[in-house]
């Protein structure tokens, strides 16, 4: 981690430029990793769709610690051998769709700085727009108002600058700057991102990635965000329940109006006394704390926040409690995958469960890689779950939309014979590995599993992240709502009324069979309530019930 | 002129008028419900078998004809004015019966032929057929031996099962034990290859999905020989089936009832066919 903010950059005695060298670049990867993790949360806050989906700040973090990690040790002091090392963690790190495109960027900026023992002004012209090239050239539509336009941008201003300025880090000024103006006009350019009232996430990372750089040898503070308050209706916790550790036994939540503005620095410094997972929103002059508590602090917070204003509402939850909870009601026993025979063809799920693990596991597949909305695994992740598979015929089924690229990417690094089935969903995954002939001849297979995404409608139930108006669906946030084949079509009261409305939406009445996996945030009781009211509601229909595991989607149900 | 005998066992499920018109003899295989040994197709019947095998609290076994028994047979063939004798039967990999009968044919070298089908059910029935149909043509056991060994590679046997639980319960295929705790609703497709190995064709989620799997399989194997629609207690998914494919097909497809020997590791309302491709 970096304490010391002051450049060690060397700098030119004749000309008092800044020298990028290897060592340099290193310090500056670091700086961008370190500002990225500092405003990661910000960049998952900007997601378009409310549902707990592939956070695009966490794989961007991920993908950028990996590429660092592969320099960490490094005492190379050629530029060009130092930015190949970083292209190739970040490759072999990608996660999610931002992830790949990230390492694309870091691919072809890396073909531009080969043999350049320093980092100037020319060269860094050349590898924004080789970067910019390379990225475009991995996505096959590529998007315009995404981390695509930014990074083309970033190329543009760096090709207009090059005649204004010799210096390093005068140009990567500017292209912050550039970048910054580009994040802001991609709801321009993607209407979705207007309706969410958004801007664009991946942009919004790069352009982290290149202000840490910028702080960095500004000699700025990296670790501390500079919006450490968010807007109320950016505060998610619905990731919570992921990482409880010892001593976080309650979640409380307080919202208090102060009597007076609050001085933020000594107000968080107050609570990392109590406990931990701070966030602090504002909205009209109301805050909302959310903090986890040890059991013997648990009215702490309460208490501070009376001395500071009047609480107008207070919830606490059991997280222990909570977590047995979860701990009970699902099977996480690991799904027992049979070996393939030599030369055979191995198809590798990702899975976002346990329970839908052992289904995969059930039809045959080789290997399983866990992951789904909320982590989606790294080009090395699918890469290590068939490289020592006794077989050169590989099938991938990433089964959501976010890891298509990440599994195209691990499909290009390998001599095997890879090829990604575009499934976006778990549902989609199925209907494509019944079509699995293990003997059989590898294209027809593959052409087969094609087809058969057709084959099947999926329907997905979760809790709204954020209040939105999407699709001319108006969301608040907390409330249920359905998505069909990955649009979101309501929002409702209930999980039965969300189930039901989805499965009139999908019109589940002319299809035979409708099958539900039931997440780990949803009780046994709860589960058999509903499907009891589907079955009455669709006689004509098989309804098949089982166990998902899935965090965050109360159902992911199938229908065909 | 040679006089050449044809002997299979009831694995081959050829139908009665077949057996009869060509002069085939089958030897029979037992199922034994509840400690009774029952001949199939005799003591039960084909669709009281499968009615009553969901509810059957141990699972049937069955039981096959002695070395002794084939060579009695062979015996007597040859004693009633055979010069030869054919003997095609189930894929050893299934069964015991192509040993015990081979074990039985050394006892007359030169003179019984045992051949290993590779196959089950009309899979194996063709084979004989096409034997049966040589020796009317006066074909040598040489040139029988030629025919067999030149339709075996040509034949495919494919079946939409309704679960996969009877084959994973008769351990005879291996890939099926570890297939437990999936999906209820499952049509699983499998495959008898030549050579005897049952492989996994993948799998349907609805039975109507299955059928329609099915008529494509059959229509994807070009031009075709022979073909017969196979099922176990599942005749009006079969007469579909065979409605729907006769106006493409030069000859009527044969609509079996699977004899309930196989049935018992298939289990009921099973869906396939036999064919000989071109």
């Amino acid at each position: 981690m970096l304490s010391d903010p002051t450049p060690v950059a060397r700098s030119d005695p004749d000309t008092a430029k800044t020298v990028i060298d290897g060592q340099t670049f290193k310090r500056l990867v670091e700086a961008s990793l370190t500002w990225l993790r500092t405003n990661h949360q910000i960049v998952n806050s900007l997601n378009v769709f409310p549902v707990p989906d592939g956070d695009t700040g966490t794989n961007m973090l991920l993908t950028m610690q990996a590429a660092f990690d592969e320099i960490a040790n490094s005492g190379e002091h050629n530029l060009g051998k130092m930015v190949h090392s970083v292209s190739h963690g970040a490759l072999m790190g990608a996660r999610g769709n931002s992830g790949v495109i990230l390492s694309q960027l870091w691919r072809g900026f890396a073909r531009a700085v080969d043999n350049k023992a320093v980092l100037d002004v020319p060269t860094m012209v050349q590898a924004f727009a080789a970067a910019r090239d390379t990225a475009y050239k991995g996505v096959v539509r590529p998007v315009e108002g995404t981390i695509l336009t930014v990074a083309k941008d970033i190329a543009t201003a760096a090709d207009s600058a090059q005649a204004s300025t010799d210096n390093p880090v005068t140009l990567l000024d500017i292209l912050v700057t550039a970048a910054d103006r580009s994040v802001q006009r991609t709801p321009e350019l993607l209407p979705v991102l207007k309706e969410a009232g958004v801007v664009d996430a991946g942009g919004k990372g790069l352009f982290f990635i290149l202000e840490g750089m910028l702080r960095y040898l500004k000699g700025e503070p990296l670790d501390v965000a500079i919006t450490a308050v968010l807007p109320l209706s950016e505060m998610i916790f619905e990731n919570t329940m992921e990482a409880i550790e010892p001593g976080q036994d309650f979640e409380v939540i307080v919202d208090f109006r102060p009597h007076e503005p609050l001085e933020l620095p000594v107000f968080y410094n107050d609570l990392e006394q109590m406990g931990t997972s701070i966030q602090v929103g504002e909205g009209d002059g109301m805050y909302r704390l959310h903090i986890h508590v040890p059991t013997e602090k648990l009215y702490s917070p309460i208490d501070y926040t009376r001395s500071l204003g009047v609480i107008t509402k207070i919830a606490i939850e059991n997280l222990i409690a909570q977590m047995e909870e979860r701990q009970d009601s699902c099977d996480d026993s690991q799904p027992i995958i049979a070996p393939i025979e030599p030369g055979q063809i191995a198809v590798i799920a990702v899975s976002p469960g346990p329970g839908i693990s052992r289904v995969f596991a059930s039809l045959g597949v080789a290997g399983i890689v866990e992951g789904g909305q909320t982590m989606n695994p790294s080009t090395q992740e699918i890469i290590h779950s068939f490289e020592n598979l006794p077989t050169d015929k590989v099938i991938l089924l990433p089964n959501n939309k976010n890891i298509i690229l990440a599994a195209q990417a691990a499909a290009e690094l390998t001599v095997k014979t890879v090829a990604v089935i575009p499934s976006r969903s778990v549902p989609q995954g199925l209907a494509a590995i019944m079509r699995l002939i293990p003997d059989g001849n590898f294209e027809t297979v593959v052409s087969e599993m094609n087809e058969a995404l057709e084959d099947v409608e999926t329907g997905e139930i979760t809790i709204a992240t954020r209040s939105v108006e999407i699709d001319n669906v108006q969301v608040r946030e907390g409330e249920i709502i359905a998505l069909h084949n990955g649009k979101l079509v309501l929002a409702a009261a209930s999980l039965e009324e969300a189930c039901l409305e989805l499965l009139k939406e999908s019109q589940a009445d002319h299809f035979e069979l409708i099958t539900m996996f039931y997440g780990d945030n949803i009780s046994k009781a709860e589960v058999f309530r509903i499907a009891d009211k589907v079955r009455t509601v669709y006689p004509a229909q098989e309804v098949e019930i089982q166990e998902g595991c899935q965090p965050h989607y109360q159902f992911i149900i199938a229908i065909e | 002129m040679m006089n050449i005998a044809i002997v299979t066992d009831s694995t081959a499920d050829i139908p009665a008028d077949l057996i009869e018109k060509h002069q085939i003899h089958v030897v029979p295989n037992l199922v034994i419900i509840d400690g009774q040994a029952l001949v199939d197709g005799k003591d039960i019947s084909r669709d009281e078998f499968y009615l009553r095998l969901p509810g059957m609290k141990e699972p049937p076994t069955t039981s096959t004809a002695s070395s002794g028994e084939y060579q009695q047979l062979y015996q007597n063939l040859l004693e009633l004015g055979a010069d030869q004798v054919i003997s095609v039967h189930v894929s050893s990999q299934f069964s015991g019966i192509y040993n015990a009968a081979h074990t039985a044919s050394q006892e007359f070298p030169g003179r019984v032929y045992v051949q290993d089908s590779q196959s089950v059910s009309m899979g194996l029935g063709f084979q004989v057929l096409a034997a049966a149909e040589s020796i009317a043509r006066h074909a040598t056991i040489g040139e029988i031996l030629a025919l067999l060994a030149d339709i075996r590679p040509r034949v495919r046997l494919i079946a939409m099962l309704d679960t996969l639980e009877y084959v994973r319960r008769s351990g005879r295929v291996s890939w099926a034990r570890a297939r437990l705790g999936g999906l209820l609703q499952i049509k699983p497709f499998i495959e008898v290859r030549e050579g005897g190995k049952v492989i996994s064709l993948g799998e349907a989620r609805t039975r109507s999905k299955g059928i329609a799997r099915l008529k494509e399989l059959i229509l994807g194997l070009g031009e075709l020989e022979r073909l017969a629609i196979l099922h176990t207690r599942a005749e009006a998914d079969a007469r579909q089936i065979l409605s729907e494919l006769r106006n493409r097909l030069p000859f009527d497809p044969l609509v079996i009832n699977v004899t309930t020997v196989i049935g018992t590791h298939v289990g009921p309302n099973g869906l396939g066919f036999a064919a000989v491709v071109k």
